[in-house]
C-alpha cells in the first residue's frame, strides 16, 4: 500500500523531464479496443513519430493526448503536469491538422495569433511573437491575406504557424503532408525538420507514410491494432525489425515464407515453393515449424546471367528478368524465379547487359534479411 | 449577321433563362408595389379613389399619435420576436444539425410540420392552449392557482404566437447553414486555447452569420405585418399596426392611407434587411466562391 503511493509519486517526479508521458492509455469503441494498454515517453526536443496503418489506433491516441478524446484509462502528462482530465484548450499543446483546418473567416495573422488572442497576450507582444513565426515559416507579408487566397503549401505554413506560435509544450501533427502533393511534400519534410530544430518543441507526427517517419523523426513506434509493435530509434527499427509487422512496413518488400527442413549453426534452410533457402534462425524456432523471412530489395544484387561475382556467403539464384523500373540513382528490377514467385531487386541501372525476358543471377546475403515465426502473418 | 450571333450567343440564353424570375417579380411584386405607391399618394373619398397627388397620408401616419403608437409597438414586437426566435433556434438547428445523423431531415421536417395545417388553425390552437379557458389556465385553476392573465389576450399570448408561428424559419435557415459548417474547426479552436464558448463566439456564429440573417429576415418581415395572430391572441387591446393597416382597406374604406401605411412597413422592413445584411462581409463569412463580377 504505501510502497504503491511512494512508486505513484516517484512516477509523478520521474515525468519532469519528459515533454509527453503516456501511461497506461486505454480507449474502447464499443467492440474495438482503439489503444490498447499504451504507455510512452517523448523527451524534450525530439522528433517521435507514430507509424502505422490506417486503423492501428495512431489518430485515436494522438486525439487522446490532444483531449479531443477522453482516455478510458491511464493518464496523460503533458510538460510534466497530469491533464487527462483537462479540456484540450487546458493542456498547452499545438495542433497541425491534416486538412489544415484553418479559420476561413479570419486572415493568415488572424489566424496565426489566434492562440495568442485566446491567452489574452497583450498587443505588442502578440505582434513580437507573430512576427517571429512568420519568419520562422517564411509567410511574412500574407498576413492580411485569407486563407482561400492561399496554395496548399501556404496553408500548411500557416497551419505550422499557429501551433508553434504560442510556444506550446508540445507540437502534434496529424498526418500534416497527407494532402499535399509529392514535391511540396518533399520540401516541406526538410522544411519541418528545420523548424523542429530551431524551436526545440518537440514534435509527435503521425503518419502511415514510412518513408515520411524515417526521413523526419528521431524516434518511431510503430502501431498496430492499437499497440505499439516495437518503439525506438528510427535506425533500430530499420536496421532490427523486432516484429514481421514492423520488418514488412518498414519496406522490406520481399516476403518469403515455407517450412523450416533442418537447421545448422545459427541458420534454418527452408523449402520455399521448391527452393531450398538459406536464412537465420529466428527464436525458437524447431524444423517443421513454418516462417517468415522478409528481405529489403536495396540489400540484393542482380547480373546478368553466370556473369555474377557475389559476395562470400552469399546465396545466388537464377531468374527471368520480367520488368524495369528507372528510378534515377537505382532501378527496381522484378524477376521471376523457377519456382514461379516475384523478387524485387533495388540494383545500380545497367541497360547495357540487363534485358527484359533475359535470365539473370539474383544474389543476397542469408544475414541481411530478417526471420520470424509465421503466425498467421501476411 | 449580328441578329443571327445575337440569337445563338450566352447572352440570349441567360435572358431566357431569367425570363420566368423576371416576370414572377414584376407580375407579383412591382406592380401591385408600383400600384401601392400610387395610391398611397392619392385621396380617397366615400369609398373611391381621387387622384390629387399629395402628401396628407404620409403627414397622418407619420404626425398622429395613435398611428406612431401601433408602429412602435409592431416594431418592438418584430425586434422582440426576432430575438427570442434567433436564441431559441440556435440550439435547436445546431442540435439537429450535429447530433440528428441520418434523422437530420425528418427532425427539419418535424419542425415544419404546424405549417401543414394553417395558419388559422395554428393560432386557434394556440388560443385553446393560452386563452382562459385553454390548457395552462384550466390546469393552474385546477390545481387552485390563479390564472395567468398575462397569457390571456394580451401581447405576451401574441408575442408568443408569433415566435411559434416564424420559429421553423429561423431554425430551417439556421439549420440550412450549419449543414455546411465544417464542425472539426471547433476542435482546431479548442485546441489553441478556446474554450466551447468562446469557440462558438469565434468561429461558429460567424461562419454561419448569413443564414441567422436570413433567419433574422423570415422572423422579421411577417411578425411586423402579423394581423391573424394579434387579432385572435392580443384581445380588444392588442392591435398591432397590420391590424390598423387592414383595417384601412375594410370598414373605413380609406384605401389611399392604407396605401401610405403600406409603403412604410415595406420600407421599414426593407431597412431592416438592410442593415441586418450590412453586417454581412463576404470575406469573413467564410464564403469562398468568386463574388459576381470580380
Amino acid at each position: 500500500m504505501d510502497t504503491n503511493k511512494f512508486l505513484f509519486f516517484f512516477k509523478d517526479m520521474q515525468t519532469s523531464s519528459y515533454a509527453l508521458q503516456l501511461v497506461e492509455v486505454e480507449k474502447q469503441f464499443g467492440d474495438v479496443r482503439a489503444v490498447d494498454n499504451v504507455s510512452l515517453e517523448v523527451k524534450k526536443g525530439e522528433f517521435f513519430a507514430l507509424l502505422g496503418p490506417s486503423g492501428s489506433g495512431k489518430t485515436t491516441l494522438l486525439r487522446i493526448i490532444a483531449g479531443l478524446e477522453s482516455a478510458g484509462k491511464g493518464s496523460v502528462f503533458i510538460g510534466g503536469k497530469n491533464v487527462t482530465k483537462n479540456p484540450p484548450y487546458a493542456r498547452g499543446i499545438g495542433m497541425v491538422f491534416q486538412d489544415f483546418l484553418l479559420f476561413p473567416h479570419k486572415t493568415v495573422g488572424e489566424n496565426i495569433a489566434f492562440p495568442l488572442k485566446m491567452k489574452k497576450m497583450s498587443a505588442t507582444h502578440q505582434q513580437e511573437q507573430l512576427s517571429w513565426v512568420l519568419d520562422l515559416v517564411r509567410m511574412k507579408g500574407y498576413e492580411d491575406r485569407f486563407p482561400n487566397q492561399l496554395s496548399g503549401g501556404q496553408k500548411q505554413r500557416v497551419a505550422l504557424a499557429r501551433g508553434l506560435v504560442a510556444r506550446p509544450d508540445i507540437l502534434l501533427l496529424d498526418e500534416p503532408l497527407a494532402n499535399l502533393d509529392r514535391e511540396l511534400r518533399k520540401e516541406m519534410e526538410v522544411e519541418m525538420r528545420r523548424f523542429q530544430a530551431e524551436i526545440d518543441i518537440p514534435f509527435v507526427y503521425v503518419t502511415h507514410n514510412q518513408e515520411e517517419a524515417l526521413t523526419l523523426s528521431n524516434r518511431i513506434a510503430v502501431m498496430k491494432d492499437g499497440h505499439f509493435e516495437q518503439v525506438g530509434d528510427k535506425l533500430e527499427l530499420y536496421d532490427e525489425p523486432a516484429t514481421a509487422f514492423v520488418a514488412s512496413f518498414l519496406g522490406l518488400n520481399n516476403t518469403i515464407s515455407g517450412e523450416v527442413l533442418r537447421q545448422e549453426n545459427d541458420f534454418s534452410f527452408i523449402d520455399w515453393k521448391g527452393i531450398e533457402l538459406k536464412i537465420p534462425t529466428p527464436n525458437g524456432i524447431k524444423p517443421g515449424d513454418r516462417i517468415a523471412y522478409y528481405l529489403r530489395s536495396e540489400k540484393m544484387h542482380i547480373n546478368p546471367h553466370g556473369k555474377s561475382n557475389p559476395v562470400d556467403g552469399s546465396i545466388t539464384l537464377t531468374a527471368v528478368l520480367r520488368d524495369i523500373i528507372f528510378k534515377g540513382q537505382y532501378s527496381d528490377y522484378f524477376v521471376i524465379l523457377d519456382n514461379d514467385e516475384e523478387m524485387v531487386i533495388s540494383d545500380v541501372p545497367d541497360i547495357e547487359s540487363l534485358k527484359i525476358g533475359g535470365k539473370v543471377d539474383v544474389s543476397w546475403l542469408p544475414s541481411s534479411g530478417f526471420s520470424f515465426a509465421a503466425d498467421g502473418e501476411e | 449577321m449580328a441578329v443571327k450571333q445575337f440569337l445563338h450567343s450566352k447572352d440570349l440564353k441567360a435572358l431566357a433563362l431569367s425570363l420566368p424570375g423576371a416576370l414572377f417579380i414584376i407580375f407579383f411584386l412591382f406592380i401591385p408595389l408600383a400600384t401601392i405607391v400610387v395610391y398611397s399618394f392619392w385621396r380617397t373619398e366615400s369609398y373611391t379613389m381621387i387622384a390629387d397627388w399629395n402628401l396628407n397620408n404620409y403627414l397622418t401616419i407619420l404626425t398622429t399619435k395613435t398611428y406612431l403608437t401601433f408602429l412602435f409597438r409592431s416594431l418592438s414586437m418584430s425586434l422582440a420576436v426576432s430575438f427570442i426566435s434567433l436564441i431559441y433556434s440556435w440550439p435547436v438547428a445546431y442540435y439537429i444539425a450535429k447530433y440528428g445523423g441520418r434523422y437530420r431531415l425528418i427532425l427539419t421536417m418535424l419542425t415544419a410540420a404546424p405549417f401543414f395545417t394553417g395558419i388559422l388553425l395554428r393560432v386557434t390552437a394556440m388560443q385553446q392552449i393560452l386563452g382562459p379557458i385553454g390548457v395552462v389556465n384550466m390546469f393552474l385553476s385546477n390545481i387552485g392557482l390563479k390564472p395567468l392573465h398575462l397569457l390571456m389576450y394580451s401581447h405576451y399570448a401574441t408575442g408568443l404566437g408569433l415566435i411559434y408561428l416564424w420559429i421553423p424559419f429561423m431554425v430551417l435557415a439556421i439549420y440550412l447553414s450549419l449543414l455546411t459548417f465544417d464542425f472539426k474547426l471547433l476542435d482546431a479552436a479548442m485546441i489553441n486555447g478556446a474554450s466551447p464558448l468562446r469557440a462558438f463566439w469565434e468561429v461558429t456564429l460567424p461562419l454561419n452569420w448569413i443564414g441567422t440573417c436570413i433567419g433574422l429576415a423570415l422572423v422579421f418581415i411577417p411578425t411586423f405585418a402579423a394581423t391573424i395572430t394579434p387579432k385572435f391572441l392580443g384581445g380588444v387591446n392588442g392591435a398591432l399596426y397590420g391590424n390598423i393597416l387592414a383595417h384601412q382597406f375594410g370598414s373605413t374604406g380609406t384605401w389611399a392611407l392604407g396605401s401610405a401605411m403600406g409603403v412604410l412597413m415595406f420600407t421599414i422592413s426593407s431597412l431592416f434587411v438592410f442593415i441586418v445584411f450590412k453586417t454581412v462581409n463576404l470575406n469573413r463569412s467564410g464564403y469562398t466562391g468568386k463574388i459576381a463580377g470580380e
